[in-house]
C-alpha cells in the first residue's frame, strides 16, 4: 500500500508539480511517458513519488510520445486508471493515437503544458498544441493557474471515467507561465482527493477473462459513421456530467468552476474571450479600466474547450456590444479558432455583438496588461461606433509594419 | 459429439448481412464481446458448448463465398493435423487429435488443406460445390505408385 | 503588491531562491508568485527570475514588471545586465560583489543617482565559506530579509528550515549560517 503525504493547507506549487501531486493522489495504475519541455516535471515528479513509495503503479518508459500514448491506450483498454503528460512536438507525435483513445472510448488523462509548435523551434508557451487537439474527440479542460491545474486534474478523472462518457480528457495549462510559475495552492488531503475521484470502475476491460472483448475493431463505410456519431454524442453529453462533477468538487473544495468562466459580464459593453493565464491577466486589465476609465469591460474564459460550450458562451456574450476573441496560436491562413467558434455562437443571438480577432503571444511572447487594455479600448470604440472600426484580424505585440486582415462589410 | 458438425449456433447469419442498426444502438467504442455468458472457463469448453455472441464470426457464415469445396476422406487420413494447423479460417474440426471433418459454414474453399495433406492419395480433395460428399468419395483416386 | 526581479546565471539557484522565498511568504498568509524566464538556457547563461507578493490572489501573468527589489546574485551581471530596467524611484538593489558599495557604484553609471538604494554583500564568498559551493541564492535571501524588513530573521530561518527539510541536516545548517551571515553583512 502506498504511503501518504501530509500536505500543508497552503502549498506553493507550480502547475507541473500541482499536476504531479494530483496524479499521485489519483493512484494511477499506469503512466507511460516520454518527457518533453515544459511538461517534463509532471512525469518526473510522478516518477519520484513512485520511487519514494507514494504510488502503487507502473511507470512505463517508452521510445516516443507515439509509444507513450499507445502504452496508455493499451493499459486503459486492459482496465487501468491511466494518465500521462506532454507538450508541443510530443503532443503532435501523439496525435494519431489521440484519435484511437477517443474512438475506443478510453478514459485517459493527458496533462498538456501548452507550448509552441516548431518550426522555428521554441520551447515556450502558446496554444498551438492545444488547438491541434481540438478535433481529436477528447474532452479538453483549460486551467488558468496552478491551483486550477490541480483541481482540474481531480475533476478530469471523474469526467472521463464516468460510465456514460468514457472519453479521454486533456488538462491544459500554459507552458512556463503556469507550468513553471509557483503560486499558492490549496490541495485536498490525500484521503479527500481519492474519495472525490473514487475507486476506478473498469468497463469492458481486456483483463476480465470472464468476458473476452475485442477493442479496436475495423469499421468501413457501413458502420463507421454510426460509431463516430455515437462518440460525438458522448462528448456532447459530457457537458452536464462536467457540470455535476464541478458541483461535487465545490462541495469538497469550496472552489466553484463552470464550463465557461465569466468575470464582470453582467453590465459589460466590451468582453475579451481568451484561454489560459490570459484570462486572469485580462481580468486585471478589465478591473483597472473600469476603475481608471469607466470602460465596462468583462472577461470570458472557456474552462472547457471541448465539448465546445456553444450554449454557455452564447449566454455569456449575447448582451455585450463588442467582443475581442484572442487566439494564441498562429491561425495558419484563417481567422483564429476562438474567433470562429465564438462568432458562430453569437451569430445565433438576436443582437449579434461585433467580434474581432487578436493573435498574440506566439512562442511565449509576453502579453502585458497595457496590451490588453489597448484591446479593450478598441473594443469600446467598436461598441460606440456600432461597427468594427479596425481590421477584423490583428496581431498584438508583433514587431514590424502593422499586420491585419479583412474589413467589415457592415454598412452601418 | 453428435452436434459438433451441425452446431445450430454456428453460421446462423450471412457475414455482412447483419441488421444495420443506428448510431444509438451500436456498441460504444466498437467494443465487441465474444461470448454471451461468463467465459472464465472458456478454454475448457468445446466450440459447440460456447455461447458465441452475434459479434463473433463463429455465428456468421461465409459458405456462399465458396465455389469449390474440400471433401474429407476418413479412410485415408492419418490424423496428422496438418490441415487443422494450416486452415486460415479454423474450419477443420478436430477433437482429441482426431479429424472429424469440415466446418462448411466457415470454409471459403481456399484449398490450403488439400495442399498440405501428406497422404497418398490425399485425404482432402477439392470438388465442385454441387457434388455431394458421397459422390466425391466414390470417385476418390487410388494410391499413386512412385516411378523408379 | 511587492515585485522582485532576480538577475542570475542559470544554475546559481535564482529559481530555487524565488520559490523558497515564495514558500516562506505563503506561510504568512500572503499570496505569492515565483517564476523565471528560462527553458532551453544553458547553465551559466544570464536569466531572470521573478516574485510577486500580494494580499490578494495574484492574477497578473505578464512578465513585465516594475520591480520594488532587484536582487543581483551574480557579480558580473551588475555590469552586463540592464539591472535598472523598468525601475521606480523607490526600487532597492541588492548586489553581490567583492567590491565596496562606493567602488561598485562608481563603475556602474546607471546606479550613480540611486546610491542610497543600493546595498551590497559578497554572496559568493559567504556561500563558499558556509555551504562550500558558489550558490549565492541562500545568502541573497538573508540580505533580502534584512533590507526588505519583511520578516524577523528568526521567523525566516525557522520557516526556511521547513522548506529545506528534505535535505540532510548538514545542508540545512550551512544554509542557515549563510542566511544569517548575509543578514548581518549586507550594507
Amino acid at each position: 500500500m502506498a504511503e501518504k503525504i501530509d500536505l500543508q493547507e497552503i502549498e506553493v506549487w507550480d502547475g507541473n508539480y500541482a499536476a504531479a501531486q494530483a496524479m499521485r493522489q489519483a493512484q494511477i495504475d499506469v503512466v507511460a511517458a516520454y518527457p518533453i519541455t515544459p511538461s517534463t516535471p509532471i512525469v518526473e515528479g510522478y516518477a519520484n513519488f513512485m520511487a519514494d513509495g507514494y504510488i502503487d503503479g507502473e511507470f512505463v518508459m517508452v521510445e516516443s510520445e507515439h509509444a507513450a500514448m499507445s502504452g496508455c491506450v493499451g493499459a486503459a483498454a486492459a482496465g487501468g486508471r491511466v494518465a500521462t503528460a506532454t507538450s508541443s512536438q510530443g503532443f503532435a507525435l501523439m496525435v494519431e493515437v489521440l484519435y484511437q483513445a477517443s474512438g475506443m472510448r478510453l478514459p485517459i488523462v493527458l496533462n498538456v503544458a501548452n507550448r509552441a509548435l516548431a518550426a522555428p523551434l521554441n520551447v515556450r508557451g502558446d496554444h498551438s498544441d492545444m488547438y491541434l487537439g481540438r478535433d481529436s474527440g477528447w474532452v479538453q479542460i483549460d486551467a488558468f493557474n496552478a491551483q486550477e491545474v490541480y483541481d482540474m486534474n481531480l475533476c478530469a478523472f471523474r469526467v472521463g471515467e464516468h460510465h456514460d462518457i468514457r472519453l479521454p480528457v486533456m488538462v491544459h495549462q500554459d507552458g512556463f507561465v503556469t507550468s513553471h510559475t509557483a503560486q499558492n495552492v490549496r490541495p485536498l488531503s490525500d484521503d479527500d482527493a481519492y474519495k472525490f475521484i473514487g475507486e476506478y470502475k473498469p468497463m469492458d476491460e481486456l483483463l476480465d477473462f470472464s468476458r473476452p472483448v475485442t477493442h479496436g475493431a475495423q469499421t468501413e463505410e457501413d458502420w463507421h459513421f454510426e460509431h463516430k456519431a455515437r462518440q460525438h454524442k458522448a462528448l456532447m453529453d459530457a457537458r452536464p456530467v462536467i457540470e455535476s462533477v464541478f458541483a461535487e468538487f465545490e462541495k469538497v473544495s469550496g472552489r466553484k468552476y463552470k464550463r465557461v468562466e465569466s468575470y464582470m459580464i453582467e453590465d459589460a459593453e466590451v468582453i475579451i474571450v481568451a484561454l489560459g493565464s490570459t484570462v486572469e491577466s485580462a481580468r486585471l486589465a478589465a478591473q483597472q479600466l473600469r476603475d481608471e476609465e469607466g470602460i465596462k469591460a468583462g472577461v470570458v474564459g472557456p474552462r472547457v474547450i471541448r465539448p465546445f460550450p456553444f450554449d454557455a458562451i452564447r449566454d455569456a456574450l449575447e448582451n455585450c456590444k463588442a467582443i475581442g476573441a484572442m487566439d494564441r496560436s498562429c491561425p495558419g491562413g484563417a481567422l483564429g479558432m476562438l474567433f470562429n467558434e465564438v462568432s458562430a455562437a453569437v451569430y445565433t443571438t438576436a443582437k449579434r455583438p461585433l467580434v474581432t480577432n487578436y493573435i498574440y503571444g506566439l512562442g511565449g511572447r509576453d502579453l502585458a496588461i497595457v496590451d490588453i487594455k489597448a484591446i479593450f479600448r478598441e473594443l469600446k470604440a467598436n461598441a460606440d461606433a456600432g461597427k468594427i472600426t479596425t481590421q477584423i484580424q490583428q496581431f498584438i505585440g508583433l514587431r514590424g509594419p502593422k499586420l491585419a486582415f479583412f474589413e467589415t462589410r457592415e454598412g452601418k | 459429439m453428435s452436434n459438433v458438425l451441425s452446431n445450430e449456433k454456428r453460421g446462423m447469419r450471412e457475414l455482412g448481412a447483419e441488421k444495420k442498426v443506428g448510431w444509438n444502438e451500436v456498441t460504444h467504442g466498437v467494443v465487441l464481446h465474444s461470448f454471451e455468458d461468463d467465459a472464465a472457463d472458456i478454454a475448457l469448453r468445446k466450440a459447440e458448448d460456447r455461447k458465441y455472441s452475434e459479434f463473433s464470426s463463429y455465428t456468421a457464415t461465409v459458405a456462399s463465398w465458396r465455389v469449390i469445396k474440400p471433401v474429407y476422406n476418413r479412410d485415408i487420413c492419418i490424423d496428422c493435423q496438418n490441415c487443422w494447423v494450416w486452415c486460415p479460417d479454423s474450419s477443420i474440426i478436430s477433437r482429441d487429435k482426431q479429424i472429424l471433418g469440415i466446418d462448411y459454414d466457415h470454409c471459403k474453399g481456399c484449398g490450403v488443406c488439400v495442399e498440405v495433406c501428406p497422404t497418398n492419395p490425399k485425404s482432402l480433395l477439392m470438388f465442385g460445390e454441387a457434388l455431394s460428399s458421397d459422390d466425391a468419395i466414390a470417385q476418390w483416386p487410388v494410391k499413386e505408385k512412385k516411378e523408379k | 503588491m511587492v515585485e522582485i526581479r532576480w538577475h542570475s546565471r542559470a544554475g546559481q539557484g535564482a529559481v530555487t531562491g524565488a520559490k523558497g522565498l515564495g514558500d516562506v511568504v505563503s506561510t504568512t498568509g500572503k499570496q505569492v508568485q515565483a517564476f523565471a524566464l528560462y527553458g532551453s538556457a544553458k547553465r551559466g547563461a544570464a536569466m531572470q527570475a521573478y516574485n510577486r507578493i500580494d494580499d490578494e490572489q495574484i492574477i497578473n501573468h505578464e512578465k513585465f514588471m516594475l520591480p520594488d527589489f532587484v536582487l543581483v546574485i551574480d557579480p558580473a551581471l551588475a555590469f552586463t545586465d540592464n539591472i535598472t530596467d523598468n525601475d521606480k524611484s523607490t526600487t532597492k538593489y541588492i548586489v553581490t560583489t567583492h567590491l565596496s558599495k562606493d567602488e561598485l557604484v562608481a563603475q556602474i553609471p546607471a546606479l550613480q543617482d540611486k546610491k542610497d538604494r543600493v546595498f551590497v554583500l559578497d554572496c559568493m564568498q559567504i556561500s563558499l565559506d558556509t555551504i562550500g559551493r558558489a550558490v549565492p541564492n541562500a545568502p541573497m535571501l538573508g540580505a533580502f530579509v534584512k533590507i526588505s524588513g519583511m520578516f524577523e530573521l528568526d521567523y525566516f530561518l525557522d520557516r526556511m528550515k521547513k522548506v529545506l527539510s528534505k535535505f540532510p541536516q548538514k545542508i540545512i545548517d550551512s544554509n542557515m549560517q549563510a542566511i544569517t551571515r548575509a543578514y548581518n553583512e549586507v550594507k
